[in-house]
């Protein structure tokens, strides 16, 4: 059991807290799918199943929008990172202020019009229909089941890990893993307790979405969204005034502290050690995560061990074992005084000696030149010396969230979904309010854990459940870390029941029913929604049972790609009228491939799933302006489109 | 969804865009700006004033207790931003009626049109 699990149980009496939350989460939510199923009776089974027959309202069309657009990464990657790299992620989140009014405003409107003339269900249903192209719906279909199925596989992966982390503390979660035969185990290669976190995952999502469709989808995800909103706004002022506390400087109060204290940090040191027991053949636990202080006095060193290891006669003495070095007075300061009140649990000093075998500084932030990397751009950053964020990656993020994030199929799909022009008006001001509401604060929150928590740079995700259960515990309320931790959870459940559907509704209605089968009778199309929604949910389980590499990278590749296929050949249809098939072919196509060829670029250079990146330049906006460029010149070398489809798409009824 | 507010196209006495298409596209270009404006204010601000200087504790400015340059250069617009997505969504954009698809509900309320909000047609 590690740190993190020994403080939940700390934190929340017996566990129990976090599990009667989560229980109650999921009650709360199979409830819902219950009730939207019953929507589906009477009512044009395709249109409710899918796009819950056009008729959201205000909360429902902005909190679905809000909480799918904000994945587990807004609530674990995006923390680790400000933990990481400091207040330069405040410019790394900015275009988050307008997000909202670029993402439903560009093509709300006028992709619901369409949607409604075109009677379109799904977004391949809008290009097919828009351009009269059965060759268009195809490829678009292709591109979206492509994309989705890696993105549903890492999403399912984030959200049992997150399961994993609120679940682990709970001896009967434990003991359950433990009891699984081996031939079970043996399926997947991250673990039991990953693999019953996996299961209880996956079937939860792949039951309510399959079972309620787009309502239950819609629903759950207001109620996430709720979820995620209330966790941040709990979490700033305990975040603010703990930390400020702890922070205690000669100037300012409160957040003005806090970074203050930042400004005085330098990064950690990595490197590796060897560990061996200090009595020779003593049997020592060297919990993860451990600290221990080496040399007296002023020479005093602080280390994190990041690893468990069982030293015993046989096995006295491990190499190459991953340790941190602090090197900020006040961060050693503050781990004193979090192991003499029992917030850190494990001290290894005198227990174990440690015989450094290579320690390096961070590539940015560690020189005098470089003072104050955290309160300054481009951030600290331990592999590339022009710091985390340099001018480059600043304004290729600008154009990541507020341009790619309009480019999503995942998006664009709920634009075709809201009643009216009122309730799109709407929903844009309440989406805006509530990234606002989120975002900024984020970065405030993990800012403060900085001061707090120092060494968490060994585990970066784990940062959110710790902060979680740090800020409750301190005030004596650990009850409420089942709840805030919950945030997390909720953010990556209200993704991938939206993936889940994209994929089945491309599968059903684009492949399906309009090139097999269009006479189908209802009742077959409902089997066959059921059926296909439950297989690509359990393909993506059995998927992420053993995930791939770079999973991370997976999901930044997938969600900069849609965006490269799909944004210009929709912004096209939409508003030029003299757009045809062949263009708006040729933008996806091309967009598609300028955005791969830099990640196989890349590949081929040994990075990994890192793509190429000429002139520091990222391949969303490559991929972008390919597509906008490739479309317009194949639209005015080739026929202008049939001029009955302009009247229909562009033209007052005469 | 005839209407008599829509320009003619130039040099045509035929079909007229529609209401929603033209609302639309003014709406988006507007909207775009914002972003493009956004860009063009954070970036360089936060560079300018935010990177690579030698950073004294003691004498750091901040306001709010935020960093200076990450208050102007983002908090700052981020305010203005709401305030402008609220002059959009209540001032200028406008109520079009967006047509009947025959599977969805109906709806009982009438579609407000342009003015309804504030939105001048």
């Amino acid at each position: 059991m590690n740190g993190l699990q020994l403080n939940l149980l700390a934190a929340t009496d017996s566990g129990s807290a976090v599990l009667w939350t989560f229980l109650i989460y999921m009650i709360g939510v199979f409830l819902i799918a219950g009730l939207s199923n019953r929507l589906l009776q009477n009512r044009n089974f395709l249109s409710e199943y899918f796009l819950g027959s056009r008729g959201l309202g205000v909360w429902a069309f902005a909190l679905t929008l809000a909480a799918t657009s904000s994945s587990g990464g807004s609530f674990m990657g995006f923390p680790s990172k400000i933990y990481t790299h400091g207040w330069s992620l405040g410019l790394w989140i900015g275009s988050y202020m307008v997000v909202p009014i670029c993402v439903m405003g560009l093509l709300g409107k006028r992709i619901n019009e369409v949607a409604r003339t075109a009677q379109a269900i799904t977004i391949p249903d809008v290009l097919r229909d828009r351009f009269r192209s059965i060759t268009f719906g195809l490829i678009s279909v292709s591109l979206i089941v492509f994309f989705m199925t890696f993105n549903l596989i890492a999403q399912f992966k984030g959200g049992s890990t997150i399961l994993k982390t609120l679940l682990g503390p709970i001896d009967a979660f434990t003991s359950s893993a433990a009891s699984l035969p081996d031939w079970i185990g043996s399926l997947c290669s991250q673990g039991n307790e990953y693999l019953l976190c996996l299961v209880v995952f996956g079937v939860a999502v792949i039951v309510y979405t399959t079972y309620g469709g787009f309502h239950a989808v819609v629903w759950t995800d207001v109620m996430q969204g709720v979820v995620m909103v209330i966790g941040v706004i709990i979490m700033l002022p305990l975040a603010i005034s703990q930390a400020g506390a702890v922070a205690k400087t000669d100037k300012g109060a409160g957040l003005e502290q806090v970074t203050r204290a930042m400004a005085r940090m330098v990064p950690p040191r990595k490197g590796t050690a060897t560990i061996t027991a200090a009595q020779a053949g003593a049997d020592v636990t060297v919990p993860s995560g451990s600290w221990i202080f080496v040399g007296e006095g002023d020479s005093q060193r602080l280390f994190k061990i990041k690893n468990r290891y069982d030293l015993t006669g046989s096995e006295s003495r491990f190499e190459a074992a991953e340790i941190w070095e602090i090197v900020t007075p006040a961060d050693i300061q503050q781990v004193r005084r979090r192991l003499e009140s029992g917030s850190e649990p494990s001290n290894v000093t005198g227990q174990i000696k440690l015989e450094i075998e290579e320690l390096k500084d961070y590539a940015y932030g560690a020189t005098p030149e470089q003072a104050g990397s955290y309160v300054s751009g481009p951030g600290p950053s331990r592999e590339k010396v022009d710091g985390f964020l340099p001018l480059s990656l600043a304004i290729s993020f600008f154009f990541m969230w507020a341009i790619s994030g309009t480019g999503q199929p995942s998006n664009m799909v709920r634009l075709m979904a809201f009643k009216d022009t009122i309730t799109l008006r709407r929903s844009i001001f309440t989406v805006a309010m509530y990234y606002s509401a989120i975002y900024f604060p984020l970065v405030i929150i993990f800012c403060c854990a900085r001061v707090l928590m120092p060494g968490m740079e060994s585990e970066p995700d784990r940062i959110m459940p710790q902060m979680a259960v740090e800020l409750t515990s301190n005030i004596g309320m650990g009850w409420l870390a089942g709840l805030l931790i919950a945030a997390p959870f909720a953010a990556v459940m209200s993704t991938v029941d939206s993936f889940l559907l994209m994929i089945s509704s491309a599968l059903v209605r684009d492949i399906y029913q309009r090139n097999i089968n269009p006479e189908a009778e209802e009742k077959k199309i409902k089997t066959l929604s059921y059926v296909i929604t439950m297989v690509a949910g359990l393909g993506a389980l059995f998927g992420a049972m053993n995930p791939p590499e770079f999973l991370q990278d997976i999901i930044v590749y997938t969600g900069s790609g849609l965006a490269a296929c799909f944004l210009a050949a929709v912004v096209y249809a939409l508003y030029w009228p003299r757009s045809n098939a062949q263009g708006c072919i040729a933008a996806m196509v091309s967009g598609f491939a300028a955005h791969l060829s830099l990640y196989l670029v890349g590949f081929f250079q040994g990075n990994g799933f890192s793509p190429y990146r000429p002139f520091s330049i990222d391949p969303i906006i490559i991929g972008l302006a390919a597509s906008f460029v490739v479309g317009y010149v194949a639209t005015i070398l080739t026929p202008p489109p049939p001029q009955d489809l302009v009247e229909k798409y562009f033209h007052e009824a005469s | 969804m005839s209407s008599p507010d829509a320009p003619p196209l130039p040099n045509d006495t035929g079909p007229r865009l529609t209401r929603v298409f033209l609302n639309s596209r003014r709406e988006a270009i507007v909207i775009f700006g914002s972003w493009f404006v956004a860009l063009c204010w954070s970036v360089p601000y936060c560079y300018i004033n935010g990177y690579g200087h030698q950073i004294d504790p003691e004498t750091m400015n901040t306001t709010l207790g935020i960093p200076s340059w990450l208050f102007g250069g983002i908090l700052l617009p981020w305010i203005a931003a709401d305030l402008f997505t609220t002059w959009v969504c209540f001032f200028f954009m406008k109520d079009d009626d967006l047509g009947t698809a025959g599977d969805e509900e109906v709806h009982g309320e009438p579609v407000a049109v342009a003015g309804a909000e504030g939105g001048a047609a």
